[in-house]
């Protein structure tokens, strides 16, 4: 605790630690001091002068700006003297001298500091009457912002922020005086992926959005709490509506999750949830078309189809979503364990990638470590909030970046990067490990496992020479690791999926059990509700609470509150069930807001029985299906989502669903009670036998009833109802699931070639050609390209020139691309990222977890 | 004698008030025939909302919805858009997409054009308001912008 200082203020006597600015001590006693330069977030400047206050000094009363003055013991202040008060109408007539004050068309009009401050401390009148400066008003900075030179107070928030947070100076000031403007490069519009928080900071309106521009008045809005769903991290938002429609959303401030940032595609990308293609009603195959029908109608076409299929239920499957609540995965495995006795219940990128399941320690962590291992993870294109909290501990903490990534990701910049090729990844942690077991300290903790180091040194000699990497960097890497007092390993779904994931994993595990941190180690997914899926059960060994199958006295405990009986066999996975659909042995497939065919799986999924599935839009799978039911967004229907790190948050309702749409909670309690069950407990000549054996009716009215049940049936999640999660959510413990970590061998992945020349790697980057965000207009400039990125090495040996049409060839397909160099691709791979237009990627990898062997050839 | 003299009185009466009637039937009568004829209103009467336009014919109106918020019935409803080069519908860079005025719920207190920055929404002669459906009561833009010429007389002062 800092030592606290006494201080007076109009009199007033104060206590506040030492070194604290008087703008924020003043705060807190309620006398706020108008600003516009100063942000709790940035780092104090003094640039707008608005917060002078007068302060006792060795040479009298002196005015002083009070966001760069900190509080000192007998400090004597005087906020509403006259003098203060004049200097600070002074202040405000001058940064008026130039405004044009257009607030009728202004959109921050109605929410501007500059107006409120006008009106709490200006004099409501101008001395100048000479013509204003005139510059650029309506001036494009890139895709996202709109920048209006004539309204800013040049408070430098905006360039700070970049400078601050995003470590991206792509804004600056340009000539001087009453000239100054804040401008771009020319040419080089913003590109940082959260620039759109530079919008909400900008206390006047020189900074909007381009996406809601002139589409609302901030007093019209409503308000609601809720989240983001683009990504795992969870970001804290509120959802601005009018009229039932969504007009912006903006970051609101939770410390523990997002801070106050949000990234631009959650901010902007919100289209898709009013666009017109959203699906309105249920749609029926009839004579091979799909045409509209009644909820009645489509309820009991699934319902007949499936009551036939469960007589064989390993032949039936539902794939969940990680992109939409808890509660409606919760009720989707539950309806298909309890009722349809099947354990063919799975997510894509569920139980194929191989975690602990624990998602990442905390966020809060990225304030402690002091060195972070990123395995296959690209948080600048991924997770872009909590890279600026890297970048931060990187910039502000000298904290240590070691990056083990086929490909130059943008975080690069930080950090030591090692580039293993694809599928000797294995073998470079492995090296690692062994160098840093000739370290005593080290080895000691290892000690009783002298078989491992055994195996461990027989297995990696020489492991530079191996991965033809240089000396020093290895070198340094394993200093890097020696050094660290608080690690923090991370791996995402790009090297824990596949063939070698289960011995990526494990190898970084070893390697942070060497280190003593194998409790920081943590698996970073993509999508929103990728943890909660997992907790919820959507997995085919896992019941919710991941409890596994063979757990006799959880899945008796579960036979109780559900009623009836669980299957025991663990079911099909996500490709399982794409495999068995492709040979045809799936009768029943209930899709929920997935799309499996964009993934190049559509000839599997023409062979399946029946098809439902429920989802916003008419996807690809969605185009192949018998029944097709319209689903509500998550903005439309109340629901609970669980992040990254296991913190479960709440998504209100803010807007009614378009047309006949409906949750998909609901859908699945209304399938539910149509389930002939229901018929057979309500016969009265039932006997009491076995009241066990029989499930349960579901008499669901809400989400919260369901988030209710969840509580209760699933063991972290107790005591998590709707009211106790509240406004910041609730992060459930990861010892709730415990560890077995020991250090085992691992067997190398054996991935080959072939006769292919090159790896290919596909992986997710943020602006891709996916419905969620290529259904917001505004964005369509930045949707990546479909482009097969190339190594300038590699073009050359291969003789074929940039942007030429280029035939791509995988085992499992093959696509025309357009070439593009890529320094950031390591020589003997390809880059193709995952979502693009046309779905190249996808078809490339038909299904497969990356990398995949492939090969370029020039198009005859 | 007095019979006389009633008789004198009573014809005088009967001239005077027959004056009247003859003077009555040839003064053109009193009654309008609203809405076919115009009604004299005074000066300062306002009726029906009317969005005005600049002399070079651009849409006054900015879409600002100041009027909207000045609203004390919510009988005002504003969409605005952005002009385009292509597309310009008033000087700036902002106009009214969508301007409504429900006359079921204006109440005619003038507040939506004293908020006006622009002086686009005036409220205009128009007193004829009466309709037959419900969803005429609603002034389109279109219609704001194209008042039918008000059918009445001015007052002069007397």
């Amino acid at each position: 605790m800092a030592d606290m200082v006494k201080f007076t203020i109009d009199g007033k006597e104060v206590e506040a630690p030492a070194g604290e600015l008087l703008v924020d001590a003043a705060k807190r006693i309620g006398i706020n001091i108008p600003v516009f330069c100063s942000h709790p977030k940035l780092d104090p400047l003094g640039a707008c002068r608005m917060c002078l206050v007068e302060v006792e000094g060795r040479r009298g009363r002196q005015l002083v700006t009070s966001c760069t003055t900190p509080v000192s013991e007998g400090l004597v202040v005087y906020y509403d003297s006259e003098r203060a008060r004049a200097a600070r109408a002074g202040t405000l007539e001058l940064l008026l001298i130039n405004h044009p004050l257009d607030c009728p068309i202004c959109d921050k009009g109605g929410e501007c500091p500059l107006q409120d401050q006008a009106m709490e401390h200006g004099n409501g009148e101008s001395h100048f009457v000479e013509e204003k400066h005139h510059k650029n008003k309506r001036y494009p900075i890139s895709d996202w912002i709109m920048l209006d030179q004539e309204r800013c107070v040049v408070c430098w928030r905006c360039i700070r922020y970049l400078d601050e947070w995003e470590d991206k100076p792509q804004l600056g000031l340009y000539h001087r005086g009453g000239e100054t403007v804040i401008d771009i490069a020319p040419g080089h519009p913003l590109d940082a992926k959260t620039s759109g928080n530079i919008v909400e900071m900008c206390p006047v309106g020189a900074l909007t959005s381009r996406v809601s521009r002139f589409s609302y008045r901030p007093w019209e809005l409503s308000h609601t709490d809720s989240l983001c769903t683009h990504c795992a991290l969870g970001c804290n938002v509120r959802v601005d509506t009018r009229l039932n429609q969504v007009k912006r959303l903006l970051a609101r401030e939770n410390p523990a999750v997002n801070d106050q940032w949000l990234c631009d595609k959650g901010r902007f990308a919100f289209g898709y949830m009013q666009h017109e293609s959203r699906l309105t009603q249920p749609l029926l195959r009839k004579n091979g078309t799909l045409q509209p029908a009644s909820w009645e109608e489509a309820l009991d076409a699934v319902t007949a189809k499936l009551v036939e299929a469960s007589k064989q239920p390993q032949r039936v499957a539902a794939i969940g979503s990680a992109k939409v609540s808890n509660e409606a995965n919760y009720l989707l495995q539950k309806f298909f364990r309890q009722y349809v006795h099947s354990n063919n219940i799975d997510f894509r990128h569920g139980s194929d990638i191989a975690t602990a399941g624990r998602g990442i320690p905390s966020i809060a962590e990225f304030e402690k470590a002091d060195l972070f291992v990123l395995f296959g993870v690209d948080m600048a294109e991924n997770i872009p909030v909590l890279d600026l909290f890297l970048k931060r501990a990187v910039n502000r903490r000298h904290a240590k970046v070691l990056l083990i990534n086929s490909r130059r990701v943008e975080d690069s910049r930080y950090g030591t990067l090692l580039q293993p090729a694809p599928g000797e990844e294995v073998l470079l942690l492995n090296g690692l490990s062994a160098a840093l077991l000739k370290d005593e300290a080290i080895a000691k903790r290892a000690g009783r496992l002298s078989g491992y180091k055994a195996w461990l040194a027989d297995m990696v000699s020489e492991p530079t020479a191996k991965l033809n990497l240089s000396e020093s960097d290895f070198g340094g890497a394993v200093a890097m690791l020696r050094r660290a007092q608080r690690p923090l390993f991370l791996y995402g779904e790009a090297v824990a999926g596949g063939k070698s994931g289960a011995a990526n994993v494990t190898a970084l595990t070893n390697l942070a059990l060497l280190l003593g941190a194998v409790d920081r180690v943590g698996y970073l997914p993509y999508d929103a509700n990728a943890q909660g899926a997992r907790d919820m059960g959507v997995l085919p060994d896992r019941l919710p609470g991941q409890i596994v199958l063979s757990d006799a006295s959880a899945v008796s405990r579960l036979q109780r509150q559900w009623g009836g009986t669980v299957p025991a066999e663990p079911g099909l996975t996500y490709l399982g069930m794409l495999q068995a659909a492709a040979q045809g042995e799936l009768d029943f497939l209930y899709v929920m807001g997935s799309d499996p065919a964009a993934e190049g799986m559509s000839e599997a999924l023409q062979k399946v029985g029946f098809l439902v599935v429920s989802d916003l839009f008419l996807t690809e799978t969605a185009k192949l299906a018998d029944v097709v039911l319209p689903a509500a967004d998550y903005v439309e229907s109340d629901g609970t989502f669980t992040n990254l790190e296991r913190r479960v948050q709440r998504a209100p309702k803010a807007v009614r669903a378009p047309g006949r749409a409906a949750p998909d909670w609901l859908i699945l309690t209304h399938l539910a009670q149509r389930w002939p069950v229901v018929e057979e407990i309500k016969d009265p000549k039932r006997k009491k036998r076995g009241h066990g054996r029989t499930p349960n009716i579901w008499s669901y009215a809400s989400p919260q009833d369901v988030l209710q049940e969840i509580a209760r049936v699933v063991p972290m999640y107790a005591g998590l109802t709707w009211d106790a999660l509240g406004d910041a959510g609730q992060q459930w413990p990861a010892e709730a699931l415990p560890l077995r970590p020991r250090l085992q061998s691992v067997t190398l992945p054996t991935l080959s070639r072939r006769s292919f020349t090159h790896w290919l790697i596909a992986e997710r980057v943020l602006y891709d050609a996916g419905q969620l965000f290529a259904t917001t207009e505004q964005g369509h400039n930045l949707i990546m390209a479909p482009a097969v990125h190339i190594n300038s090495h590699d073009l050359a040996t291969a003789s074929l020139a940039v942007g030429q049409e280029i035939q791509v060839t995988s085992p499992h397909g093959s696509v025309r691309l357009p070439l593009l160099v890529d320094e950031n691709v390591s020589p003997g791979t390809l880059f193709v990222p995952l979502g693009l237009a046309g779905a190249p990627a996808e078809q490339l990898l038909d299904g497969q977890y990356g990398p995949v062997p492939a090969r370029i050839e020039a198009v005859a | 004698m007095s019979g006389l003299k009633e008789l004198v009185e009573s014809t005088q009466q009967l001239a005077q008030a027959m004056k009247i009637t003859l003077k009555a039937a040839i003064e053109p009568p009193l009654t309008v025939e609203s809405p076919v004829e115009p009604i004299a209103v005074y000066p300062r009467f306002r009726g029906r909302h009317e969005l005005r336009r600049y002399e070079n014919g651009m849409e006054r109106c900015i879409g600002c919805a100041l009027c909207e918020a000045a609203c004390p019935t919510g009988a005002i409803h504003v969409e605005a858009a952005e002009n385009t080069e292509e597309e310009r519908h008033s000087p700036g860079e902002r106009y009214a997409k969508v301007y409504e005025v429900n006359l079921l719920r204006c109440i005619l207190c003038r507040d939506c054009v004293r908020a006006c920055p622009t002086e686009a929404i005036i409220l205009g002669r128009n007193y004829a308001l009466a309709n037959y459906h419900r969803q005429d009561f609603i002034l389109t833009k279109e219609d704001l912008l194209n008042p039918p010429e008000p059918n009445v007389i001015i007052r002069v002062k007397e």
